[in-house]
């Protein structure tokens, strides 16, 4: 025999001996793509300044993961680009007048506190990016809600700074005319930089379902509850005008397709994620009309992230085999036994 | 609409049935290992020095669950003596010097017409032609099928062949589609059944129509077209795509009145029931990134594989992987002198090109593993059960229902070992239950 041949040493490895193409990376960057045209429509609404911001956050999410995993001694984790998804994430939840420091404290929180304490990407039971902008929220709260004037409505609205379509909802006064659905739908309205353009987040939201990177589950069952809540609970005028002034304004559809599918922390079953996102859209309708905000997405998904386990642990899959009549049969049996014994 | 299961996986096919079936020269020397089957090994029945004709039986066990080997060639017995085994460690094996006349042995004849519709006859000459499951799993078909009878009502032929790079079960339909129906009918005959349902993915369309249009009710065979996912060819998947039936937890498909036998199987059962012929060659679907071209290789039983690999061109670039069967079920080999056996359908000399191995992978809670499970598992919680040694959830959430399809892992983004895990967490469950057994007994 080919004495050259039996020298080979060869590896092992149970099977699968093949691996799809797809890396956590692939996803990652499949969020980012899908993040840019946000991103774009903010500039185009805002000016230049938001890229700074992104542009600090994004660079303070990427430093602060790299730092921490050096100084520990860790493996680096940079290259699966979650840290970078965390950034961007941040820096499109700011409004577009934010100093550009104000995301680099918040990035801290988000990577360091929330996301490697806890063993980094996947063991967070938090998502980093909503906790770092609650953080910022609660310690800058004058900042973190100071909205410019949208290039769109300058001239229509005197000022540098307007009350945003939420504030009128939640204070129960009458919507200006500028907001009408079709302006809140393309943009045309202040906010934080990746939020205020609905038709955009929606393409978002195809894209990624498209590219399988998240189901739709979780963004159709959180906007579908808010949409039906404040349909049945509809507080002054139109029913129907006030839901979907309810679903259009607001970071309610970034948090819906971007922040509230975060793998880490929403469930990965079926039912579970179905309870999840109305879970996140019953929350989200509490805070708007009894809480201290007129927003309430954030913390919404913050308190469902912290259900996540419990509820997947309600939800496991049917036994392959075993029918429902099997498990009804088994049960019945069991009582009789029980029974019997007694 | 085609039938299905729910979950699995598209992984790239890889395959290349437009290649024509290359005729392998068997090597100067074959080994024959004494088990190519599950159940009781072989005992040789010849020794160092004696002479064989090509089909002579030359080991067997008379346990039920056992399967005779014949020789592949005619020659000169030179060892009998273990030898390294495809699937690791030394097996006996007989050793057989090539004469290169291939005289052909003639204890099997042809079964006559009536023999041909009796059970009994067909079944005892499965059992003496040495067949076993040739998809793989190679269990001793003449079992298999004796223990479903009177307890199957739905007879599956299983022509999925779902697993990326191999070509064989294609390769027999289209260049014996005759003759594989006949066999399907023998089959169908000595199961005691009315009809045989043939599942084929609808990749192999050109088989289906060639197939259809020799009229396959005439032998009591429908062709059902299955959607093109992995792993349609899981006995299960089969059992559930055709007969909307599940297999219990821990049962076999005669539980629920199915039976699945492979497309080779039926091929096998043809040759030897109407030409005498036992199990010594089969279709070997040759590819990887190692060799230059895929090769579908008609190979004897006993080629060693570096010599097959030669025989395919040889290696352009030194491979690192040895995978028998197809990649996503089939298992690695280490020893390129070891030879082929009946239930390999394939043999890969991967590259790290085909490798994604990734060291200390982290899962990022995707779920990505519990959408394509074929079996309902949970395979991201699994592995944390596994991880922390939680035997007690393991089992409570079904890791012995795993058949190791390799889905998940496929699937999963993050590279982890989850097939891997569950096929340890397995071996471990079932070590820990005999361990508890003992300690009952003491």
């Amino acid at each position: 025999m080919n004495e050259k041949n039996e020298r080979i040493v060869f590896d092992v490895a149970f099977q699968p001996q093949v691996r799809t193409d797809r890396d956590t990376r692939s996803l990652m960057l499949d969020v980012i793509i899908a993040l840019l045209p946000v991103l774009v429509v903010g500039v185009w609404q805002f000016g230049t300044h938001p890229l700074l911001v992104v542009a600090c956050s994004i660079a303070a999410c990427v430093f602060f993961e790299w730092g921490y995993r050096k100084l520990l001694h860790k493996e680096q984790s940079i290259g699966d680009l979650s840290a970078v998804v965390t950034g961007l994430l941040l820096g499109l939840s700011m409004p577009s007048t934010t100093p550009a420091w104000v995301p680099v404290v918040g990035a801290f929180f988000a990577i360091v506190v929330v996301k490697q304490l806890y063993g980094g990407i996947g063991k967070n039971f938090l998502n980093p990016a909503l906790a770092g902008r609650a953080f910022l929220l609660s310690s800058y709260s004058i900042l973190m809600s100071t909205w410019a004037v949208p290039k769109s409505l300058q001239g229509t609205v005197d000022g540098v700074t307007m009350a945003t379509p939420l504030s009128y909802l939640y204070g129960d006064a009458a919507m200006p005319k500028y907001f009408s659905f079709q302006s809140l739908f393309l943009g045309n309205t202040p906010g934080s930089v990746g939020e205020v353009s609905t038709l955009i987040l929606i393409a978002a939201c195809i894209y990624l379902i498209v590219r399988k990177v998240i189901s739709w589950r979780i963004p159709v069952s959180f906007v579908g509850t808010v949409f039906v809540l404040t349909l049945l609970f509809g507080r002054n005028g139109d029913h129907f005008d006030f839901a979907l002034y309810n679903v259009l304004s607001g970071a309610l559809l970034l948090v819906a397709v971007f922040m509230a599918t975060d793998y880490s922390t929403s469930p990965v079953t079926i039912g579970g994620q179905l309870l999840y996102g109305f879970g996140c859209g019953a929350i989200t309708v509490l805070i708007r009309y009894f809480g201290g905000f007129p927003e309430g997405t954030t913390y919404a998904v913050l308190i469902m992230n912290l259900c996540t386990w419990a509820i997947d642990k309600g939800f496991h899959r049917r036994q392959f085999g075993v029918s429902k009549e099997d498990i009804a049969k088994e049960k019945a049996q069991k009582m009789a036994a029980k029974e019997a014994a007694k | 609409m085609s039938h299905t299961f729910k979950g699995g996986v598209h992984p790239n096919y890889m395959k290349a049935p437009e290649i024509p079936v290359t005729v392998i020269t068997p090597p100067a020397q074959v080994v024959i290992p004494m088990t190519q089957h599950i159940g009781a090994p072989c005992q040789p029945l010849v020794k160092k020095g004696d002479v064989v004709t090509m089909g002579q039986k030359i080991g067997e066990n008379p346990a039920p669950v056992s399967a005779p080997v014949h020789s592949p060639v005619s020659g000169k017995v030179v060892a009998v003596e273990p030898r390294p085994h495809p699937f690791g460690d030394n097996i006996m094996s007989v050793v057989i010097e090539n004469d290169y006349q291939d005289t052909p042995c003639t204890d099997l004849a042809p079964l006559t017409e009536e023999q041909l519709k009796d059970p009994d006859a067909i079944l005892e000459r499965i059992r003496e032609a040495g067949v076993v499951g040739m998809g793989g799993a190679m269990f001793p078909t003449a079992f298999k099928i004796r223990g479903g009878i009177g307890k199957v009502d739905k007879l599956i032929i299983n022509g999925a062949e779902c697993e990326p790079y191999l070509n064989g079960d294609h390769l027999t339909m289209l260049n014996f589609s005759e003759e594989l129906l006949r066999g399907i009918e023998l089959v169908r005959i000595a199961s005691g059944v009315e009809k045989a349902y043939y599942g084929i993915e609808v990749n192999k369309q050109d088989a289906i129509d060639k197939l259809n249009s020799l009229h396959p009710e005439k032998y009591g065979i429908e062709i059902v077209p299955e959607a093109v996912k992995y792993p349609q060819g899981g006995e299960k998947m089969q059992v559930k795509a055709v007969t909307g039936r599940e297999v219990k937890p821990g049962g076999l498909p005669s539980g629920v009145g199915a039976n699945v036998v492979s497309t080779r199987t039926c091929y096998a059962i043809y040759q030897a029931c109407y030409e005498g012929k036992p199990v010594i060659e089969r279709i070997v679907s040759v590819a990887g990134s190692a060799l230059k071209a895929p090769v579908n290789a008609l190979t004897r039983v006993g080629t060693p594989l570096g010599y097959l690999a030669e025989q395919c061109g040889g290696f352009v670039k030194t491979p690192r992987k040895l995978v028998l069967g197809g990649p996503m079920m089939g298992i690695c080999a280490t020893d390129l002198a070891a030879p082929t056996i009946k239930g390999i359908s394939g043999v890969l000399y991967f590259t790290e090109e085909e490798d994604k191995h990734v060291d200390n992978p982290t899962c990022i809670r995707c779920g990505k593993c519990i959408e394509v499970c074929p079996m309902n598992l949970e395979p991201v919680f699994l592995y944390m059960y596994y991880s922390k040694g939680d035997y007690a959830n393991l089992e409570k959430y079904h890791v012995n229902d795993c058949f190791e399809c390799g889905s998940c892992a496929y699937n999963c983004p993050a590279r982890m070992p989850l097939t891997h895990a569950f096929k340890t967490a397995k071996l471990m469950l079932s070590a820990k239950a005999a361990a508890d057994k003992a300690k009952e007994a003491k």
